[in-house]
């Protein structure tokens, strides 16, 4: 057995017979494994159920009566994004985000919270994920366990002993990040089990492994970060003091300093301040359930032109759907505006809060973690434009029904009478233009191309810390 | 012939104060050389210039006739060094502590080979399964003291080891250290014990505020007399 793996065993010995580290580590693994469950459970139910409730929003569309085709835009549809199978360990945005959206004509409507009872039942513990105890309590472990890893030798006198001996403090500091690279790898487990269980629900291997080797990275980061301190450091206490701090300024500083920068960076306008301005800006465009607005004079000279008519009556379509489309795609046109400014703002806002990874490995981990789940904001975003899409596509189509299958003098006389309003309705057949909407993470080369910025800041901390333990080791005396 | 050790002309600054002034002695082979002083008087540094921890300001340390600091890591593999307070696990036994230093030193031992130094020692054997943090002053030298035996270097630098030990422990330390110089070894051994001193070394030096101020050996079969070393070293409180 090599110098370097005896000195590693030596540390383990040292843990296992510390009360303290023992119950340290029996905490974090309890900890660990209840989050674990609760969060796998409550992703699986959410999976199946959101799956569940897409399927049966798209049969009760199809199962809709002989109707209006307008009244089929208001009846409208809903859209659900349900968790990717690594949410279990990252459910990322979705805790602040909506997982649904209801989806009609003339309208945006935000997305909401998928199901009000999970959230109640978790109480405050849904912030308790088990990738933000990998994120901020294990680092803390860490601490606890390798703040005086080479100092203690020093306190000790037996680095003067061992240094006497011949032994080089590259080789003794080597022997200790073994010990702490041993106690990452069994931490690793729970994480690995979750990808690997991940991947069985048809989650890519690319993606799980790059969230395994992201936190790995992550972990070694700190455990670099703790033995460098305890190389260079020769008190206890003064290692520990500074490792908290180090820690605290990481996991919790940083990250309310880049919300507020961020968030200060780029003003992105309240979401009932930009509402006001955008309705104000929707009325100009007219009200297309009425044909006869102003507003749409010069289309509806264009359209006669087009069709050589001089009435909307001798028209071979229904003026009032031509109306319904026409003013859907402008509406449509303006509100996609504010959405894409919104989020681009969003987007701007989470790529400075990205930056701060230079400042904290948590930050970086993070940002990572939540793409290469599949849990980020990105692709919430990418879930409301597809919605949109979805929402576009159907009312469009049902309008262009409205245009082409019923003529405008029954259209129009539809209130006279139950029979009339009976002949202006088309065969529920129709309904079938919906689409079947399945909302599905990025492909994984995408996720990680998304989060190769955030893992090589995470590369860069651990290369660095390492470099600092390498020159300290070389420069130890007694 | 090369002595062991040799200091010549040794000055050194620890943390800026003037700790060793011009201090030069050699120790030949199979001999005992004990250095007494008051506190602070630089015994320890010394032991510390021989091991290449501390460079000097002037002058320099051989060991085996190469400077140390040339080549530091020779000198490292020939000594085995008794720092002044045990320098061992608390949560380990004794067996597991002589294990993990000598497998570390590239000198592992078999069980018997522990024991055998541990009988040298006279640890008692109930003790040897137990972990140090229940051990005594003396029995946790009595350890450290077996594991630079177990090292069997040719020159072994002993920094107070009979400090904590009872009188008739310090006996057998005596005949232990004879022994081993019998055997060839060459030890430079630090003391505030003017009687052991003279009781055990062949040569003894007095060093006072740094400087090497009295040398007295043993001559023609008879030992040191320990009332002038006694005299010369109470000198300090005239000086
Ligand atoms: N780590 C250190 N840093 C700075 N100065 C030191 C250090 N250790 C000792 N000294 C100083 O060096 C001088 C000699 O100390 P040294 O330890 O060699 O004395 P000593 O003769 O071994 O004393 P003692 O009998 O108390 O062990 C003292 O003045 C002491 O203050
Ligand atoms: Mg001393």
């Amino acid at each position: 057995m090599s110098t370097i793996s005896r000195i590693a065993r030596e540390e383990w010995r040292l843990w296992l017979r510390s009360k303290v580290v023992v119950a340290a580590a029996v905490i974090v693994t309890v900890l660990l494994a209840t989050t674990s469950i609760l969060t796998i459970n409550r992703v699986a139910e959410e999976q199946s159920q959101r799956l569940e409730q897409q399927v049966a929003a798209e049969k009760t569309f199809f199962a809709q009566p002989d109707r209006h085709p307008h009244r089929m835009v208001h009846y409208g549809h809903y859209a659900f994004r349900p968790p990717p199978p690594l949410a279990m360990f990252e459910p990322g945005v979705d805790a602040v985000t909506g997982q649904s959206i209801f989806l009609e004509g003339h309208r945006q409507n935000t997305a909401m919270f998928a199901d009000t009872k999970a959230a109640a039942d978790l109480g405050g513990f849904a912030a308790l994920t088990p990738a933000s105890l990998y994120q901020i309590l294990l680092p803390l472990l860490l601490i606890v366990l390798g703040h005086a890893l080479f100092l203690r030798e020093r306190e000790s006198g037996t680095l003067a002993v061992m240094l006497a001996q011949g032994q080089s403090g590259t080789k003794l500091a080597l022997g200790k990040a073994l010990a702490l690279l041993s106690v990452i790898a069994i931490f690793m487990i729970p994480l690995i089990a979750v990808a690997a269980y991940s991947m069985s629900l048809g989650e890519s291997g690319l993606a799980a492994l790059s969230l395994v080797s992201g936190y790995f990275v992550y972990l070694c980061a700190w455990g670099a970060i703790v033995l460098a301190a305890s190389v260079i450091l020769k008190q206890r206490s003064v290692s520990l003091g500074v490792l908290i701090f180090a820690w605290l300024f990481a996991a919790l500083i940083v990250p309310r300093l880049a919300i507020n920068a961020s968030s200060a960076a780029i003003d992105a306008p309240g979401k009932i301040e930009s509402d006001l301005v955008m309705l104000a800006e929707q009325r100009k465009l007219g009200d297309g359930h009425n044909a006869a607005d102003p507003a749409f004079q010069r289309l509806q000279a264009e359209v006669l032109e087009q069709y050589g008519a001089d009435t909307i009556e001798e028209l071979p379509i229904n003026w009032r759907g031509v109306v319904a489309s026409y003013s859907e795609a402008e509406l449509t046109k303006l509100l996609n505006g504010y959405a894409e400014n919104r989020m681009n703002l969003e987007a701007s806002q989470s790529r400075i809060f990205d930056l701060f990874g230079l400042a904290s490995p948590t930050i970086a981990i993070s940002s990572a973690s939540r793409t290469l789940a599949g849990t980020d904001l990105a692709t919430h975003h990418r879930f409301l434009r597809e919605s949109e899409t979805l929402r576009f596509n159907f009312v469009q189509s049902l309008n262009e029904i409205h245009a082409n299958e019923l003529d405008y003098e029954t259209d129009i006389n539809r209130n006279n009478d139950a029979a009339s309003s009976q002949r202006a309705q088309v065969n529920s057949e129709a309904w079938q233009v919906l689409d079947e909407f399945r909302f599905g993470p990025d492909p994984a080369n995408a996720r990680v191309s998304r989060a190769s910025l955030s893992l090589g800041v995470l590369v860069g901390w651990l290369l660095i810390a390492i470099g600092v333990i390498f020159m300290a080791a070389r420069r130890v005396r007694l | 012939m090369t002595s062991p050790l040799e200091a010549r002309s040794l000055s050194l600054n620890r943390e800026g104060n003037n700790v060793l002034d011009g201090v030069s002695f050699t120790v030949a082979e199979g001999e005992i050389f004990a250095l007494l002083g008051g506190n602070g008087a630089g015994k320890s540094t010394t032991l510390l210039a021989f091991l290449g921890f501390l460079e000097p300001l002037e002058g320099e340390v051989l060991v085996n006739g190469t400077s140390v600091h040339g080549d530091v890591a020779s000198a490292r593999s020939a000594i085995a060094y008794l720092p002044e307070a045990a320098a061992l696990y608390g949560h380990m036994t004794a067996y597991e502590n002589l294990d993990y230093f000598l497998h570390l030193a590239g000198k592992p031992a078999s069980r018997d080979g522990l024991d055998a130094a541990l009988d040298r020692v006279a640890l008692p054997e109930e003790a040897r399964s137990r972990r140090l943090q229940s051990y005594s002053k003396g029995m946790r030298q009595k350890t450290a003291i077996a594991l630079a035996l177990l090292r069997e270097t040719p020159i072994m630098l002993l920094d107070e080891p009979t400090s904590g030990l009872d009188p008739v422990a310090i006996d057998e330390f005596h005949d232990l250290v004879k022994t081993l110089a019998q055997g060839g070894q060459t030890i430079l051994m630090v003391t505030h014990d003017v009687y052991g001193a003279c009781q055990v070394a062949d040569r003894v030096g007095l060093l006072r505020h740094g400087q090497l101020v009295g040398s007295f050996s043993a001559g023609n079969g008879k030992r040191i007399d320990t009332e002038t070393v006694h005299a010369a070293f109470a000198e300090r409180e005239v000086a």
